[in-house]
């Protein structure tokens, strides 16, 4: 197997999981109904994402990916996209708050250099620039 | 930009690893598309979600994966392998 040469790209968090708010970033293909689909057509993939309000209702969320089996997630999003659960564990105390913004991707190019220097720093700077996330979940499909 | 604290739920666990990401939780033998566990399972989902939030304060190594158990899923899928 080889491993990425590149170091652990860690940042400490720092505080309580109580006092944090948290973004959710999917690879899942995940996106509001009105935005435009991901472009599966493309067989290098597409490197564009989509950001999701907070108050996004699960209802107006949609996947398009075509390498994997979304069907769990058309039934229940949060099952890539766990949007209601983190409401949940807001409701619990568990966590803070819910970011002002999350981001749906679709998690498949051949296109790896574009996607490590162009639409991951972006994403990056789309949930660091105005979404008040103190720490991110990811997720793959 | 500082850097923002991640953690990965992955169900692909050796494909995740090659990454190296700072820290992930794979939900032993979850199937692809199914990261948080199943439709409508919400305390399972919520389980899930918070044993990724605690690896945020816990003291993990970097770049290792940590498997956790959930019987409740109540399958068992085998993860895509990497071809070594």
């Amino acid at each position: 197997m080889t491993i990425s040469r590149k170091c652990v790209p860690f940042t400490p968090f720092e505080g309580e999981l109580d006092r944090a708010t948290i973004a959710i970033v999917t690879a899942g293909g995940v996106h509001l109904r009105e935005q435009d689909p991901f472009n599966i057509a493309d067989e290098l993939g597409d490197l564009s994402y989509r950001v999701i309000p907070e108050e996004v209702d699960t209802k107006q969320l949609v996947v398009t990916h075509h390498h994997y089996d979304h069907s769990d997630a058309d039934e229940d999003v949060n099952v890539v996209f766990p949007i209601d659960v983190l409401r949940d564990l807001q409701a619990l105390g568990f966590i803070h708050g819910i970011a002002r913004k999350h981001v749906g991707y679709m998690g498949y190019t051949m296109q790896l250099k574009a996607m490590y220097e162009g639409t991951a720093p972006q994403i990056a700077n789309e949930i660091d620039k105005g979404s008040r996330a103190d720490a991110v979940v990811l997720t793959g499909g | 930009m500082k850097g923002i604290p991640t953690v990965l739920i992955t169900v692909s666990p050796e494909v995740s690893a090659q990454m190296r990401p700072p820290r992930a939780l794979y939900p032993n033998g979850f199937k692809i598309g199914n990261s948080l566990g199943k439709p409508g399972m919400r305390e399972l989902q919520q389980k899930v979600l918070r044993d990724a939030l605690l690896l945020l304060k816990e003291n993990t190594r970097p770049g290792t994966i940590v498997t956790q158990d959930y019987p409740e899923y109540g399958e068992y899928h085998e993860p895509p392998r990497v071809r070594k």
